[in-house]
């Protein structure tokens, strides 16, 4: 996944910020969040639920001690018992996202079984596999409950899996790139794959160092971007380039086909487009088409704009493995379904 | 015939806030600039970046992984510039000496510093006498990217051998060009001690040589193996049974239960000894690498309050402690808490890491976190920094000069801060505190005994904005109520209340020698049915000198072995049961008793803080915890406020009127006729 030798370069904090509210649904509630009372804040009631309630519990279910990761303890459910079925319940009667119920021992238990399985020369992907699949033991021993729980059914794949799915969106030796603007460049990241981790994650800063002075025209400009990362860093498997506002929804699409749609209506440029993305692409834009032409949307054809992308692919595709075959789940509907609980629960 | 008088070397000295080098005088302020992180070619334009800053110093990690090469029987082989032009650690000091600026230097062992291992060696964390071992003799495995490694025991007689070799090769270089002969001026001694993050009570550490030091920590603090039988009501036939504890037992009765809670407040002691006795050992492996004479710093990472450390015990091994500083902007109170802390703590409030920007796998901080950050540090007290990173490297973002050596935008701002706090002279500077919140140890320790989510200790809930007692265990462990959340909930009522009269206060450790209580007239102490009673020494000792001591809810009757004790009383009054109500009642009385000022009052949430330089009121702040947008400040006198940051000059004859942003600080610089100060008082 990431090399021990990984190298982190060329992000401001606007920039850095920018790409991680992308991907991190807590960012924004943490930048909402009021601010503490006290020095030393207590738990206090919040007009929607947010964060999540951490609790331990002793072997029968008591409760020892609880939190609020954003409003400090629960004293009222020290000394009750907890019912696994009702963790729902209690995270709305506490205001929360998530339950996590832990009980005594079980941490401290995690951390033995990670230090009996640790072997220094394994990658970091194997090492943090191990403590998934650690975790995922007690969990099976009821000793660690998550509710909900968006990767329940979400198997842990060794990292040979993980590699090949690896393989498949960045393969050895190769870069890729996304460029975001919103009038100038929002954010960008360059990711490059070497000796089977990725070992260079850089930002704009060094994408300007690279590129020179961009011409202000995203939908040109992304050629100056792929061919300046494939002359100083690596040749570029998969360029992706758009504007903020659009990727911030793509990402939380519950429909399918808005991802083919926006690359078909190039409000989303992919280049190159590897062989795997367009497979990817042309299934999302067949099960777009098929909602599509049950419903009329503001006048838009669908299937009419969608079509000769579906035409293009077929002629691409020369087989059929794609990342949600390998691992045994599709990452991007997974991604999709946590961000869209963490952000969008609160208001409804 | 006279003997020869031996030329005395002369040092820097560390006063305050500020470097004494012979007749100069230089401010404890640095930039963090990683040389071997910055292609040489760029090395001057970033010394001249930090100098334009306005820092008169730059500071750097010595990376012991990046200089080891090689290591074959026994002996390493380090590279400093042979191989590598960026590893050119003594053509980085004499560039820096040519720029004119001193250094601050830390050559770890452990630096962390987002590399690989921590900075140390590969090859030396795979040597299982080196590793820290868990309950079950496991290596504690540290979960970091973007490689989980085992860390080392601090106790480990094979690391300390380790890092003699390193040192020693340090001080090769570095001995020859320590001030006067060249720029550096400053050293640390390891790295944010705290057990490597892993400091769950039942973590670590169970290795052998800890085991050992755990035994000889006993014997000092209960005598012999007969005075620890008694404190741990256990029939140890010989030490190897008084084995340290691996998980709590909360079910106990009576006199069980007693000898239990002892021998955990005696493990949790001891965590804070081991950190100690380390410290101890590196400044004897320094001073003999050649790297002594030169003041000692020590940083402690965010979440100390839930830390087996303890700023003050680690004052004894080191001479300055530290508070490293990453917040976002909503956690403004809890800069509060922690500056008043080393404010009524430390000799001077100092922040080895002040951070500007930060490492990619943490909360994501933004431009604004770490300005506000900054300056509403500087407004409860903080006199000395190191901005952290002052120029860009690998693994970070945000800092304020590239790694080309440019300045980004950002740098402007800070550029105009440390400017005002260069011409206002505010490391000399003081603040007005005639309260003192003492910081109860022996309930801190029963908090970290007492914790529930072990790998994930108080202190890592603390440092991703939680509280230090956040998931102790609720039960009362058959005291009146739960010690372990009681004392911070009684700290926290008292700062409540202080805050809200607008009464400035700072924290005073318990463990800090009696002289850091001088001046204050009212120091306030959490007691419950146990405590140390060297704490109730120290207090009934204040009492004596005329302080108003105010404990409570009990007069403690038991020890930290729960032995029946007789405490002092400290003063006349009995213990005060502190509740909300109470706690403002407290502060109304001690304002009125003892006339305490509240200058530059405005309407809370928002608060002000005044500095004095030189005897005159000279800086004031305003810290907006709230979403407020405006206050209105009551003046002593007419003045003339203008903004460190904007420039902008607002007057004012008995008020001024301060537009301000949502969880902000604003920084004035004062200007009036008469700014000379009332009468002379505590500073902190």
């Amino acid at each position: 996944m990431i090399s021990a030798e990984l190298r982190f370069e060329g992000f401001d904090a606007r920039s850095w910020t920018n790409l991680v509210s992308l991907f991190m649904p807590g960012l924004p509630d943490r930048l909402d969040r009021a601010a503490d009372a006290t020095d030393s804040p207590v738990a206090a009631s919040g007009p929607r639920p947010t964060g999540s309630v951490l609790v331990v519990v002793d072997e029968d279910d008591v409760v020892l001690a609880a939190t609020h990761t954003q409003r400090g303890r629960v004293r009222e459910l020290a000394g009750t018992a907890i019912d696994r079925e009702s963790l729902a319940t209690l995270a709305l009667s506490a205001g929360a996202h998530r339950v996590l119920v832990v009980r005594e021992g079980a941490m401290e238990e995690l951390a033995e079984q990670l230090g009996a399985r640790f072997r220094s020369d394994d990658t970091y992907l194997a090492q943090v596999l191990e403590l998934l699949r650690a975790a995922r033991e007690l969990e099976g021993a009821g000793d660690l409950a998550l509710w909900p729980n968006p990767i329940a059914n979400v198997p842990i794949p060794n990292a040979a899996t993980f590699d090949r799915a690896l393989d498949l969106v960045l393969p050895d030796g190769r870069a890729g790139v996304m460029v975001l603007w919103d009038g100038p460049v929002w954010t960008g990241v360059v990711l490059r794959r070497r000796n089977g981790a990725i070992d260079l994650v850089a930002g704009p800063d060094a994408l300007v160092r690279w590129t020179g002075p961009l011409g202000g025209d995203w939908r040109r400009d992304y050629r100056v971007v792929v061919d300046s990362v494939a002359r100083s860093v690596a040749p570029v498997h998969f360029g992706l380039f758009a504007e903020a506002p659009t990727i911030r929804t793509l990402l939380r699409a519950a429909d399918a086909g808005q991802w083919a749609q926006a690359v078909a209506v190039r409000n989303v440029v992919l280049s190159p487009m590897p062989r795997t993305v367009a497979a990817a692409l042309g299934a999302d834009a067949v099960r777009g088409l098929g909602r599509a032409s049950a419903r009329a949307l503001g006048g838009l054809d669908f299937a009419g704009a969608l079509l000769p992308l579906v035409r293009e692919v077929r002629a691409r595709v020369t087989h059929a493995s794609t990342v949600s075959e390998i691992l045994g789940f599709d990452p991007l509907a997974v991604l999709g379904a946590v961000l869209r609980r963490d952000e969008g629960e609160p208001h409804e | 015939m006279p003997r020869p008088v031996a030329r005395l070397r002369p040092r820097p000295i560390l006063d305050g806030a500020t470097l004494r080098l012979g007749d100069r005088e230089v401010p404890l302020r640095s930039g963090a600039m990683h040389y071997w992180r910055v292609a040489k070619e760029h090395w001057r334009d970033g010394l001249r970046q930090v100098k334009a800053l306005g820092l008169p110093m730059v500071e750097t990690y010595v990376p012991w992984s990046v200089h080891e090469v090689d290591f074959a029987d026994g002996v390493p082989t380090f590279d400093f510039g042979e191989r590598d032009p960026r590893r050119d650690l003594a053509a980085f000091l004499d560039l820096a000496a040519e720029e004119e600026l001193l250094v601050f230097l830390r050559p770890g062992p452990h630096i962390n510093a987002e590399l690989t291992g921590f900075g140390l060696p590969a090859r030396m964390l795979d040597d299982p006498e080196v590793q820290a071992r868990t309950p079950r003799g496991n290596p504690v495995v540290l979960y970091f990217p973007p490689h989980m490694f085992a860390v080392p025991s601090h106790a480990s007689e094979a690391y300390r051998e380790h890092t003699a070799q390193w040192l020693e090769a340090v001080g090769e270089i570095v001995a020859p060009r320590r001030w006067p002969d060249g720029p550096v001026v400053l050293m640390q001694i390891d790295n944010e001690l705290g057990f490597f993050f892993r400091s769950g009570p039942f973590c670590q550490d169970y290795h052998d040589d800890s085991v050992a030091l755990w035994h000889s920590f006993l014997q000092a603090r209960h005598g012999d193996l007969d005075g620890v039988r008694r404190a741990h009501r256990a029939t140890y036939a010989t030490w190897s049974d008084a084995s340290p504890p691996s998980r709590f037992a909360g079910d106990l009765e009576g006199d069980d239960r007693h000898g239990e809670l002892a021998r955990q407040l005696d493990w949790a002691a001891f965590a804070e000894h081991l950190h100690v006795d380390f410290t101890k050992h590196l400044r004897r492996r320094f001073d003999r690498a050649g790297l002594g004479e030169l003041p000692t710093i020590h940083n402690v990472s965010v979440g100390e309050g839930g830390a087996p450390v303890s700023v003050a015990s680690l004052g004894e091994a080191v001479d300055l402690v530290g508070l490293d500083y990453y917040h976002p902007t909503r956690e403004q109170r809890t800069i509060k808490r922690r500056t008043l802390y080393l404010a009524g703590t430390a000799p001077t409030v100092y922040a080895p890491e002040l951070g500007v920007g930060a490492p990619p796998w943490f909360t994501p901080l933004a431009h604004d976190d770490s300005l506000v950050t900054a300056m509403t540090a500087c407004a409860y007290g903080l006199r000395g920094f190191n901005l952290y990173m002052a120029v860009d490297r690998d693994r970070w973002y945000g800092a304020p000069i590239d790694v080309t050596g440019h300045a980004r935008h950002e740098a402007t701002a800070w550029r105009r801060f440390l400017s005002a706090l260069e011409t206002t002279g505010f490391h000399r500077g003081t603040r007005q505190a005639r309260v003192a919140l003492q910081w109860p140890r022996e309930y801190q320790r029963l908090s970290r005994a007492t914790h529930l989510l072990g790998t994930v200790s108080n202190a890592v809930l603390e440092a991703i904005g939680g509280t230090p007692v956040e998931l102790c265990r609720a039960d009362a462990l058959g005291f009146s109520q739960p010690i372990q959340h009681a004392w911070w909930d009684e700290l926290a009522r008292m700062a409540a209340a202080l805050t809200a009269a607008q009464v400035p206060y700072v924290y005073v450790d318990s463990e800090a020698p009696i002289e850091r209580y001088e001046g204050y007239d009212v120091v306030f102490a959490p007691s419950y049915e146990y405590a140390s009673p060297a704490r109730f020494e120290k207090l009934a000792a204040l009492a004596e000198r005329g302080v108003h001591v105010v404990y409570g809810p009990r007069l403690p009757s038991r020890d930290e072995a729960l032995h029946a004790a007789d405490f002092p009383r400290p003063g006349k009054a009995p213990p005060t049961v502190v509740d909300d109500t109470m706690a403002h009642a407290l502060v109304a009385d001690w304002v009125g008793r003892f006339e305490l000022e509240r200058p530059y009052a405005t309407l809370p949430p928002v608060e002000t803080t005044v500095h004095e330089v030189d005897g005159e009121e000279r800086v004031l702040f305003v810290v907006n915890p709230s979403s407020a947008r405006e206050a209105e400040i009551a003046l002593p006198r007419p003045t003339v406020a203008v903004d460190a940051l904007t420039g902008e000059s607002i007057t004012g004859e008995t008020s001024l009127r301060v537009a301000i942003d949502r969880e902000s600080c604003r920084m004035f610089v004062l200007q009036s006729e008469r700014r000379k100060a009332p009468r002379a008082r505590r500073r902190a």
